[in-house]
């Protein structure tokens, strides 16, 4: 066999367990999967699927505790675990190099970037300095960042997450590998941020003709970057196969659940809404027999498929496609989904909250011990206006630092304004701090978090936390009222009674954030600012808490402001969609409005940049260059003019040096921009849906 | 009566065994420092899924120590159950200290069976019985804890009166006689007698009941005092952060001794200073609880007032007891509503020991809040339009109580070396007083001749500040785990 058809990475049957001082939890059951050489394999599941696990069995670096207990990982044919220590020093960050999620941590911040990056061809390939540098400039500029000497020179903290995370790609790219293990790059990275360095690893992938294995809980970003790929569950690769295959054709139950979870273009929230797995992921010692994923399978049968272990079992007629279902040929995959009923749609009803061009501005003294020295103004929001009305979704949508979470601020109360006005039922709030505003008032506006692990106490019980929240609203008289109301907030949120009891460790992700949400409802909040509550969730849970959402908005009434980067969910949920960027209001309009032609330039570049999970979907490629301008130091005229492509449109210089007027572009729909209705007309979609 | 030897005839049969697995113990522990340097075993799973090394020299060095060590602690085990069986005298000093401390022993014994039986009930205090280290300093610590409240509580354990002076006993040897004793008296003095002819046994059973009952007291109130400051600091930032982290340093850079010098002092303790810090350092423990209460009632009006109120009175009526002090310039309260006096000199150690760790714990509670400020759940908090005292006492303090428990025991330990270091100096408490500072100071000057009268509560002193800082170490590695 000659090395093109020779795979570059063989994992054979591999199981990896984690010893504890209770028992052995088997991580990574039978496990096989093949990289040739210039493939991408994408390795996709939920959290605690053992994904990352893969990734770290083949680095061969699992801890004091972890252990390879079964099968082998062969590397050009060469068995990882019968080397010796100083031979896997050898290969890894030269021949395998990894990245990992966050790039803060994989550089070290007392370093120079340079001397992190002429380190690997130096002590790997042992060339001398000038020849590393000269690689480091070369491989600086392939990555797309500008001025690479200045980079070179510069502390990793001088620069922002996505050029961080480029330099992070540059590092592992500086030795050539031969295989690239990337474990979720751009998780932390903003959607546009995300788009670029998606690009640029697909672009290099090519040029460098490296093999990649990408992990991701991402299903539209896998579809975006690999080739192939292969599904996990619960510790065992449950599908793989090429990409068109396993997205068009799959052939597992869990694949197809989780592909209904997510919010495909096409999906809408009254007429065929997401439908969530039922159940829980199980513990590693608690899975049950034969099929792993049988409890929460619409196809179960019993007797079969908890009879004994499945084995991957090849789809005939496909190249290389197996699954771990021994049902598959029985069952009719073409079939919608059962027992799903429309919803009735919910009609707007009065305005209840009116924004007039509110602003909040921050100063910054340089020096704060002696207030001399010049302050400096973050103008975090400048000019936004809009109305909701009852039983909304007005969703804001907006990339890190545009100002939505200071909106948030101002709207609850944590902030008072610095000018403009919030008006709730004709009373101004603005200027009301939340200490002075009245217990009502209070109740009205709430708020659902965004980290799970983060939005409950850990300290008191969950009980103890929704009866706090209404006794300060002052709801029911006495103990006992209010113990009975709390249990009927978690009738509510879905969760049994007996969760009143537990504290908040006992509980999984989704399940603190449906306690957050009855925390948010416990005043009967009429306004619910909903900051990404469902970003930091796995996509299976996404669905449930998403629809729990919407239930409770329909029963109450309820004005949901949906704050979100993720437009897939927002395109699916949302009656109104609001763009901000830099503090200003760009667009507004109703979803379709905003999701079609004409756009603004920026929500054009960000509808490109949302990765979506359908082999159907053509996508115009926009990609945004440059970072965010900081808010302290906007540019004017503008505030997208430095990365906007139509800027060359519009003549005479404008948008370097006017605002633009908030234009309007048709019944309800505004956006800040100078180009005229004919240039606007021109615009074509970005997503379009091909014909089936 | 005859003098006592160190272990009567106790020690023909145990003391050989003790050489014997001493010696033991120091060539294991010498042989697993050297099987560290070689590289390390291969880990293989066992069927029932635990990981078991694969024994090699490694394995034989570290079966060797736990032997070893288990062995030594079987033989220190038979000194004490052989002596307290054994009858008076023939088991020698050993024998007879252990009779004397049964009662300790026994509790000891009960507590650590109830808490190793329901270890999984117990939270972090079960989870410290899976730490040998753990362990060991609980035992250290609790054993003090029992022979000061014994002391106390019956008198038990000393053998004579701390204070008495008895006629030829000047300096004499652990396990001398009592010469003419009087009627009902210890016939020996298991530690020999001090320079002014005091049983140093008996002192060092008191000494623990002053340390034990101050160090614990002054920390508690030295937190309040920290906590109280800290969390505001923290939590409104600004220009009140800046000026009580800058009295922080202030008084966290004026030398300690220098300090304690200082307030004792006649003349200043005449002008009333320390009895005004008393006052000032005293009001914060009833801020403290009347804050964290009046926040968590708020909402209710039924409750809040009559708690409030109750609360005021009580510790309001404790604090003027305490701050008032006949013969001192505050001095207001009629001897019939002053529940208690405390000695000039105790008070005086009290308020310096909280002034100066006050500021540290300031500081350690300052940094956890500014990192718990940030959580989600704060915020949430703050957007029910909860006080800003309720979200630092109720929301944020519950969650730092890990460091901050062991720093807790920590600074006792460190408190407890200040206490012997003004003893020590002859700083505060009177010069009769049996603490251990002060006694290690009286038997200082014959240390070359007599040394146990410095050594015994010098070595009393390194076994609870050891076994607190064991406990700390202890606690802090199981919170950590999980």
């Amino acid at each position: 066999m000659d090395d093109a058809t020779r795979p570059i990475l063989e994992i054979d049957k591999l199981s990896i367990s984690f010893f504890t001082r209770l028992r052995e939890i088997p991580a990574v059951m039978d496990f096989s999967a093949k990289v040739f050489p210039g493939e991408a394999l994408g390795l996709v599941g939920e959290s605690g699927c053992g994904k990352s696990t893969v990734a770290l069995g083949v680095m061969q670096d699992l801890g004091t505790n972890g252990r390879i207990v079964g099968g082998s990982i062969r590397f050009k044919g060469r068995d990882l675990g019968q080397m010796s220590q100083a031979e896997l020093r050898q290969i890894r960050g030269s021949q395998i190099a990894m990245i990992y999620q966050e790039p803060m941590a994989s550089l070290n911040p007392a370093m120079r970037i340079g001397r992190q990056l002429v380190e690997v061809p130096m002590i790997h390939e042992g060339v001398s300095e000038t020849e590393a540098w000269a690689r480091a400039l070369e491989v600086v500029s392939d990555v797309r960042l500008p001025d690479p000497e200045r980079i070179l020179r510069s502390y990793p903290h001088q620069l922002s997450g996505g050029q961080q995370q480029r330099i992070v790609i540059a590092m592992a790219l500086m030795s050539k590998p031969a295989l690239l293990i990337l474990d979720e790059p751009t998780t932390a990275l903003d959607v546009t941020v995300e788009a670029a360095v998606v690009d640029l690893v697909k672009d290099l992938g090519k040029k460098y003709g490296t093999s990649m294995l990408f992990i991701s809980h991402n299903l539209g970003l896998v579809l975006e970057t690999c080739d192939r790929i292969c599904v996990m569950y619960s510790g065992e690769a449950v599908e793989r196969g090429s990409i068109e295959d396993v997205f068009d054709r799959m052939r597992h139950p869990y694949t197809q659940a989780l592909f209904r979870s997510i919010p495909l273009p096409g999906a809408d929230k009254t007429a065929k809404p997401l439908v969530a797995i039922p159940g829980n992921f199980p513990l590693p010692h608690e899975r049950p027999p034969g099929c792993n994923f049988g409890p929460r399978c619409d196809y179960f049968v019993k007797g079969r498929c908890d009879a004994r272990d499945i084995p991957m079992l090849p789809v005939e007629g496909d190249e290389r496609h197996e699954s771990r279902c021994i049902r598959f040929d029985e069952i009719d995959w073409a079939a919608e989904p059962q027992g799903i009923t429309a919803k009735g749609k919910t009609r707007p009803g009065e305005p209840v909250l009116r924004i007039e061009s509110l602003r909040k501005y921050y100063e910054t003294a340089a020096n704060a011990l002696f207030g001399s020295g010049e302050t400096k103004v973050v103008k975090a929001n400048e000019d936004i206006g809009f109305e909701a009305r009852e039983s909304e979704t007005l969703a804001i949508v907006g990339e890190s630092g545009c100002g939505k979470s200071t909106f948030a601020k101002v709207l609850l109360g944590l902030e008072t304004a610095s000018g403009g006005k919030i008006v709730l039922d004709n009373r101004e709030i603005q200027d009301t701090a939340i200490n002075k505003r009245d217990t009502q008032t209070v109740a009205d506006v709430q708020m659902v978090f965004q980290n799970p692990f983060d939005t409950l106490n850990p300290s008191m019980t969950v009980g103890r936390q929704i009866m706090r929240a209404l006794e300060v609203f002052g709801v029911g008289n006495g103990d006992a009222e209010r113990r009975e109301r709390m249990l009927t907030l978690l009738d509510l949120v879905k969760l049994p009674r007996a969760f009143a009891e537990r504290m908040p460790r006992q509980l999984s992700g989704g399940q603190k954030q449906r306690v957050g949400i009855a925390r948010a409802f416990a005043g009967g909040a009429r306004i619910v600012v909903a900051d990404e509550p469902v970003s930091a969730l796995d996509v299976s849970v996404q669905a449930a808490v998403t629809d729990l959402l919407m239930e409770i908005q329909r029963e109450q009434k309820t004005t949901l402001l949906f704050i979100s980067h993720d437009l897939s969910i927002v395109r699916y949920l949302a009656d109104r969609v609001l763009v901000m960027y830099l503090g200003h209001v760009v667009e507004i309009g109703t979803t379709d409005q905003v999701f079609a032609p004409p756009y603004h330039p920026y929500t054009e570049a960000l509808l490109s940049a949302v990765p979506i999970a359908d082999t159907r979907v053509e996508k115009k490629h926009i990609v945004l260059e440059g970072e965010i301008p900081s808010a302290m130091n906007p540019p004017p005229g503008c505030p997208f003019q430095t990365r906007c492509r139509w800027k060359s449109h519009v003549p005479g210089n404008k948008c370097e040096t006017e605002l633009p007027p908030f234009r309007t572009l048709g019944d309800g729909h505004h956006a800040l921009c100078w180009l005229t209705d004919e240039q606007l007309a021109t615009m074509e979609p970005v997503i379009k849906v091909a014909a089936e | 009566m005859d003098a006592l030897t160190w272990t009567g005839s106790l020690g023909t049969v145990l003391n050989p065994l003790l050489w014997v697995s001493v010696a033991l113990l120091l060539l294991a522990v010498a042989g697993q420092v050297l099987a560290s340097l070689l590289p390390a075993p291969q880990m293989r799973p066992r069927p029932d899924g635990t990981l078991v090394a694969t024994t090699g020299l490694r394995g034989l060095a570290d079966t060797a120590g736990r032997f070893a060590l288990l062995a030594l602690l079987a033989v220190l085990l038979a000194y004490i159950v052989a002596g307290a069986l054994m009858p008076y005298g023939s088991a020698g000093i050993v024998g007879a200290v252990a009779r004397r401390f049964a009662p300790v022993w026994i509790s000891l014994a009960l507590v650590f069976a109830l808490s190793i039986h329901f270890r999984r009930r117990l939270g972090l205090f079960g989870r410290l019985f899976d730490s040998t280290i753990g362990m060991i300093g609980f035992g250290l610590v609790l054993f003090w804890v029992f022979t000061a409240l014994y002391f106390t509580a019956f008198g038990w354990i000393a053998t004579h009166d701390p204070l008495s002076q008895l006629s030829g006993m000047k300096n004499v040897l652990p396990g001398e006689p009592v010469a003419m004793a009087p009627e009902g008296a210890w016939p020996h003095y298991l530690l020999g007698g001090d320079n002014l002819a005091r049983d140093v046994f008996s002192r060092m059973v008191a000494g623990s009941a002053i340390v034990v009952l101050i160090a614990p007291l002054a920390t508690l109130f030295a937190f309040m005092v920290g906590i109280t400051l800290g969390l505001p600091a923290a939590y409104f930032g600004g220009r009140l952060d800046q000026i009580l982290s800058f009295l922080a340093n202030l008084v966290l850079a004026f030398p300690v001794i220098l300090l304690f010098y200082l307030l004792v002092t006649p003349e200043i303790v005449q002008t009333g200073i320390p009895s005004f810090m008393a006052m000032v350092l005293f009001v914060f423990p009833i801020l403290f609880l009347a804050v964290l209460l009046d926040s968590r009632y708020r909402t209710d009006r039924r409750k809040r007032w009559p708690i409030l109120a109750v609360t005021l009175a009580v510790t309001g009526w404790l604090y003027l007891s305490l701050v008032s002090q006949p013969g001192t310039p505050v001095n207001f309260l009629h001897p019939d509503v002053d529940l208690f006096n405390i000695p000039g000199g105790i008070l005086i150690v009290f308020v310096s020991v909280v002034f100066v760790n006050s500021p540290t714990v300031f500081r350690i509670g300052r940094g956890l809040a500014l990192d718990l400020a940030t959580r989600d759940y704060v915020a949430a908090a703050q957007t029910r339009g909860e006080r800003p005292w309720y979200i630092m006492l109720w929301e944020m303090l519950p969650n730092a109580r890990g460091p901050l428990i062991v720093d807790f025991c920590l600074r006792i330990g460190y408190t407890t070396i200040l206490l012997g270091t003004l003893g020590f100096f002859g700083l505060g408490l009177p010069p009769e007083s049996p603490d251990w500072g002060t006694t290690i100071n009286d038997g200082r000057r014959f240390l070359s001749i007599y040394p146990h009268a410095a050594i015994v509560p010098a070595l009393a002193l390194l076994s609870l500040v050891l076994g607190l800082n064991l406990l700390a170490d202890g606690l802090r590695e199981e919170s950590l785990k999980d």
